[in-house]
């Protein structure tokens, strides 16, 4: 009698917390709605993703225990510390003038970018165990992911992610972003020292890397109305960064957490 | 009992979900960029538009030098019109970013020239952001058609000044000593006046005598130079740009510094109304300020050394010289009245020449160093956080800043066997960008003009 009376509170309790999530987080009800985007947030909750994909999960806390793909195929070869992505172009990275070659006249309102298909291609396995954390190599690295497009979109596809970074995954991820759109970013190193000329960009990502809408400039009457031109340069330059970033290379498997993102830019006295 | 597990189960799944609320609250991951890079922005820049050959002529010339200017400024690279997918035909229409992203430009000027019955030739012009998909600028100017290169200049301010956010410096002169070799074989130094970007040279002294060390006045409209004269004494003159009168200043009837003085390049105050300069009196040298209109001369330094090359800061109310009242010559900073002297260099060698930025901030010198060699560099006007050497090189002298606070220019002294070569050269603040100014023949001592209204 009182098993089943447990039981019953068991029940309500849970559909209670369900309900309350829904209730509580409603945009999470309506991302997940419309993609698949849910399951990947799972992989974040954990400390030790490799681990949790070896035993079922005990807590039900999350309402859909699906089978959950990435973990089906456990990974062989942990690859310890190195961010999680290999990225096999032959090396020369070039100018690397067009992101999408695109040269056929289009209508009058071009979109230019119909969001890389996710095109497979040969993913090399990165053989060799990485002797050492080389700066330099990990910058080529991310360079050249940069440069070829549709790898990255192509890497959405796969399910292969690095052991145990559930607590360094948030760094990684701020270093991977950081780095690739420095690259895109026009230094504000030639504008006056003693200006604040700090702006932030709010950008909402699709899982291939790129732009959902269209960024959003934070105070952006603040910024583009300022009397100080310098500053209403600096919003322009972070805009056309983080636009002409995309798609931006990152793990698919964090999409969660690198859905929106919050950009800081200040690169004024980095001279 | 039973109330006793639910509320422990309530507390545990509170727990969990309090777990869970970070992940699903969905905070944005938070990016702090704090490099980036400095390469040039690639520029399109088509021909402007024009309804009749005359103008569209017009409009091919004045997108060249607003090409050539931007590419000249180190900021911009134009991207090759060969590379151009759409063709502009309506300047009014928006034009399909996405071909202008394709090849990488990430601004796009387009402009039209129309030439009325009149003779009156109108300029628009709009500036595009490609990434943005925005209308940056949108301007219009008349004029005149030989008045063409100007508006080009203006037109090229403009976007620099849109697309960087500092001011332009295109629509500008300089004024430099242009050397050339008289029928008996002696040197010849002359004045001469061109563009910022070359063109449009003109010679404004003649070959009587020798003509050195030219600054701008404020206005733009008039000239300090020194001549030397036939008995060797080096003076100051004043040449009005419209009129062609030149001016002896401090001599003759007017003022005089000594029986035997001689003065040196003098300079103008920021308000156009008096002169700064060095100049000789018992035998030693000393920086004076000289009224226009009173016509008074007044001594401000006293100091037994040398105090020469006195240039004011932007704000008229501080002037930095150089002076060997340490044994060197260093730099020194005082006010306009000759009060609280503050040295602001301490290094090796000796500082020559110091040249007030317009921005204010600093102070660009030239430095001989121990082995002879010369170098170009600024300083912070408080003389704080060290200097920063542009240029170094056989010889180097007379910097002198872009309107901007942004570009120098200076004489550069190569070295041959039949004699030192010199040109003008130009370099940015960081050291990038160094060129030399297109001139005829050998060049010197070179004067930026401020920006012409």
């Amino acid at each position: 009698m009182r098993q089943v009376f447990g039981f019953i509170a068991s029940a309500l309790i849970h559909l209670a917390l369900v309900a309350t999530g829904f209730i509580y987080f409603p945009q999470a009800a309506r991302y997940a709605s419309d993609s698949v985007i849910l399951p990947v947030e799972l992989v974040t909750l954990a400390d030790v993703t490799n681990v949790r994909a070896a035993r079922p999960d005990p807590e039900p806390v999350l309402p859909e225990p699906e089978p959950e793909p990435v973990m089906a195929e456990p990974e062989t070869q942990p690859e310890p510390e190195t961010q999680p992505e290999p990225i096999p172009l032959p090396d020369e990275p070039a100018p690397e003038p067009e992101p999408e070659p695109e040269p056929e006249p289009a209508p009058a309102e071009p979109e230019p970018e119909p969001a890389p298909a996710p095109e497979p291609q040969p993913r090399r396995q990165p053989a060799e165990p990485e002797p050492a954390l080389d700066l330099d190599d990990l910058s080529r690295l991310i360079d050249r992911s940069r440069q070829d497009t549709r790898s990255g979109a192509a890497e959405a596809g796969d399910t292969r992610r690095g052991a145990g970074e559930g607590t360094a995954m948030t760094a990684t991820l701020q270093d991977m972003l950081r780095s690739q759109i420095a690259r895109c970013t026009r230094s504000n190193a030639d504008a006056p020292a003693d200006m604040d000329l700090r702006v932030v960009v709010e950008l909402r990502l699709e899982r291939d890397g790129s732009l959902t809408s269209p960024p959003r400039l934070r105070d952006e009457a603040r910024v583009m109305n300022s009397p100080n031109p310098f500053l209403r340069v600096a919003g322009e330059r972070a805009m056309r960064a983080v636009i002409d970033c995309q798609p931006y290379r990152l793990p698919p498997e964090a999409y969660a957490q690198w859905r929106l993102l919050e950009v800081n830019v200040d690169t004024q006295n980095n001279r | 009992m039973i109330i006793a597990r639910l509320a422990r189960l309530a507390a545990l799944l509170a727990a969990l979900a309090l777990l869970a609320a970070p992940v699903l609250a969905q905070t944005p991951l938070r990016v702090d960029v704090t490099d980036g890079h400095l390469d040039p922005m690639p520029v399109a820049i088509p021909d402007f538009i024009g309804a009749d050959r005359r103008a569209a002529d017009a409009g091919a010339d004045i997108a060249r030098v607003i090409n050539n200017n931007l590419a000249n400024s180190g900021l911009f690279t134009p991207v090759d019109p060969d590379a151009f997918i759409e063709q502009i035909e309506n300047i009014d229409l928006r034009p399909r970013f996405g071909d202008w992203r394709v090849i990488n430009a990430s601004a796009l000027l387009v402009g039209r020239v129309t030439i009325d019955g009149e003779d009156r030739m109108q300029i628009s012009f709009r500036l595009w952001d490609t990434a943005t998909e925005q209308q940056l600028l949108g301007l219009q100017f008349a004029t005149t058609p030989d008045n063409w290169r100007r508006i080009a200049h203006k037109v090229s301010d403009a976007v620099y000044e849109r697309l960087t956010g500092e001011q332009g410096y295109f629509d500008s002169r300089i004024v430099y000593v242009a050397e050339s070799t008289g029928a008996d074989g002696q040197t010849l130094r002359r004045l001469a006046v061109m563009d910022q970007d070359g063109a449009n040279p003109s010679l404004l002294t003649d070959r009587t005598y020798m003509a050195l060390l030219p600054n701008y006045s404020p206005s733009t409209q008039q000239i300090t130079f020194v001549a030397q004269r036939e008995d060797g004494r080096n003076m100051s003159y004043l040449y009005d740009l419209a009129t062609g009168r030149r001016e002896s200043l401090f001599d003759g009837g007017g003022p005089s510094i000594s029986g035997e003085g001689q003065s040196l390049a003098p300079r103008f105050a920021p308000d156009g109304r008096s002169l700064v300069v060095a100049a000789e009196r018992h035998g030693s040298h000393h920086i004076f300020r000289y009224d226009l209109r009173s016509r008074i001369l007044r001594q401000i330094t006293n100091h037994p050394a040398d105090d020469v090359s006195p240039s004011y800061a932007p704000g008229g109310d501080q002037i930095v010289f150089s002076s060997n009242r340490s044994g060197r010559s260093q730099l020194y900073v005082m006010t306009a009245d000759g009060a609280d002297v503050t040295r602001i260099t301490f290094g090796e060698g000796q500082y020559y020449a110091p040249a007030w930025s317009p921005r204010g901030d600093l102070v660009a010198f030239v430095r001989q160093q121990a082995g002879g060699r010369f170098a170009l560099g600024v300083v912070r006007a408080d003389g704080s956080g060290g200097e920063r050497i542009l240029y170094e090189g056989y010889f180097v002298d007379s910097p002198t800043w872009a309107p901007n606070g942004r570009i120098l220019a200076f004489t550069r002294g190569d070295f041959d066997r039949n004699g030192t070569q010199y040109s003008i050269w130009s370099v940015d603040l960081a050291g990038f960008n160094l060129r030399r100014l297109p001139t005829q023949g050998a060049a010197s001592d070179p004067a930026w003009s401020p920006l012409i209204e």
